[in-house]
């Protein structure tokens, strides 16, 4: 068996569902960091938590491979989804939301203008960083939907606006972020 | 609704980033099967996300990578399914594809290796445990035996011992006993300290008896008998205390029944020694 330095997305897929150990060392060399950029967007304060998301990711992908469907996306959009809903997943647990209350204490003092825009400076890179060219009221329904994994439902009720509202507003900040990424 | 209001509707992105409802991706996903500019425009989108997000990569922690490996080490080494489950059903076992990388199967073959070592290993063990076991008790037999010599032997020594010390005496004195027309074999020593009236018998051979039958020491003094006691030839070379007297001109052994008797039959006298306080 030869050794690929390149792969095609095919060929890829194809070494991954054959449990190619090769193709598997190729695709973590090749997408870890583009994952954990979008692990640390939703995990921000935690970088030993955010990389234990990264290895139960890979390890999903690993697991998960033969279920994976070529013809509803790409193996990067597959992989980014799990690596996003992971990352919610852990966002959301027990574990996390009792280590956050016990931190944000303090911070308390500070919450405000100031706490906000030390926030903004922090999650300053990838999709983050395109969401500043957003409408803030684009923004803000983005940035709960995407990064904090709401559902439209729980939005509409929180920011008490009609759930229609909320659909439509997330759609058009998508489709201005679709400019952006040009 | 017409595909290009449909594509500038935002579905294809809320889609590909994961934020449709499930009835909308359902929807996109049959709208795709139908028209190829569809997938088109999602591949394009899904392009630009990769692109950018790959551009906006984080280095994570070398040390998440070996976890990785070693985890995926784990999972691999259970037994593997070789039946394919069904499409779209995602279990654990579907992970675990019956083709495999070279490395798993030497992982395997390793496996099996150290297990087949193992056994080995464990049956030499057991079987040496099994020996020494068998020897061990060989030597505490053995042990036993020896343990009983030595006992007997100090026995032996202890009375030889007492014998020395009699017979080193210098007040002691050593009556040689011969045998008679009867018994010319038989043959002992008396060992008789006038001074404390002690009198040992040392058997040096004489012919085995019918169990009821016992041979009787007597010292004669004027002539008549004295019982000293009675012994079996079985006392071999052993030294033998018998009672006192303070006199004797001389020592006689007979053939008695059992426990000896009053008197002495002298027509069974097997054996006969003077003493020198007679000469």
């Amino acid at each position: 068996m030869g050794i690929p330095t390149t792969y095609t997305e095919q060929e890829l897929v194809l070494a991954l569902k054959e449990r190619n150990n090769q193709a598997f060392a190729y695709l973590y060399d090749n997408y870890a960091g583009a994952l954990y950029s979008i692990i640390k967007q939703i995990i921000t304060d935690n970088n030993e938590l955010a990389s234990d998301v990264l290895q139960e990711v890979f390890i999903n992908i690993w697991r998960k491979i033969e279920s994976y469907d070529q013809t509803k996306g790409r193996l990067f959009t597959w992989m980014l989804n799990i690596a996003r809903n992971a990352s919610i997943d852990t966002l959301r647990s027990k574990s996390y939301q009792n280590s956050q209350k016990n931190q944000e204490l303090p911070d308390n003092v500070y919450k405000g203008v100031a706490n906000q825009t030390t926030q903004q400076n922090v999650d300053n890179i990838g999709l983050k960083k395109v969401l500043e060219k957003l409408k803030p009221e684009h923004r803000v329904l983005v940035e709960l939907a995407y990064f904090k994994g709401f559902t439209h439902e729980e939005i509409a009720e929180m920011m008490t606006i009609p759930l229609g509202t909320v659909k439509t507003r997330i759609r058009n900040a998508l489709l201005q972020l679709r400019e952006y990424l040009k | 609704m017409n595909l290009k209001d449909y594509i500038a509707s935002g579905i294809i992105e809320s889609y590909v980033m994961g934020l449709a409802s499930e009835s909308e991706r359902a929807e996109f996903e049959q709208m795709c099967t139908q028209h190829p500019e569809l997938v088109a425009e999602r591949r394009k989108f899904e392009e630009r996300l990769e692109h950018h997000t790959s551009e906006h990569a984080v280095v994570p922690p070398s040390e998440v990578k070996v976890k990785i490996f070693e985890a995926l080490g784990n999972i691999d080494s259970r037994p593997m399914s070789s039946s394919n489950p069904p499409k779209g059903i995602i279990t654990m076992e579907n992970a675990k594809s019956p083709r495999n990388a070279g490395w798993l199967r030497f992982a395997a073959a390793a496996a099996v290796i150290l297990l087949i070592g193992t056994v080995v290993l464990y049956y030499q063990a057991s079987q040496e445990i099994k020996d020494l076991k068998a020897s061990n008790q060989d030597l505490s037999g053995t042990v036993q035996r020896l343990k009983i010599r030595v006992d007997t032997t100090q026995n032996i020594l202890d009375r030889l011992a007492n014998v020395d010390n009699v017979v080193s005496d210098p007040n002691t004195t050593v009556v040689n006993m011969v045998g008679t027309k009867v018994a010319p074999k038989s043959s002992a020593n008396i060992y008789w300290d006038s001074t404390n009236t002690s009198v040992y018998l040392v058997v040096k051979n004489m012919p085995k008896l019918p169990s009821d039958q016992q041979y009787q020491l007597w010292a004669l003094i004027d002539s008549k008998p004295k019982d000293l006691g009675v012994f079996d030839a079985t006392d071999n070379n052993v030294i033998l205390k018998m009672k006192n007297t303070q006199k004797a001109q001389a020592f006689a052994i007979t053939i008695e029944k059992k426990g000896g008797s009053p008197s002495p039959d002298l027509k069974k006298l097997q054996s006969m020694g003077k003493t020198m306080l007679t000469q």
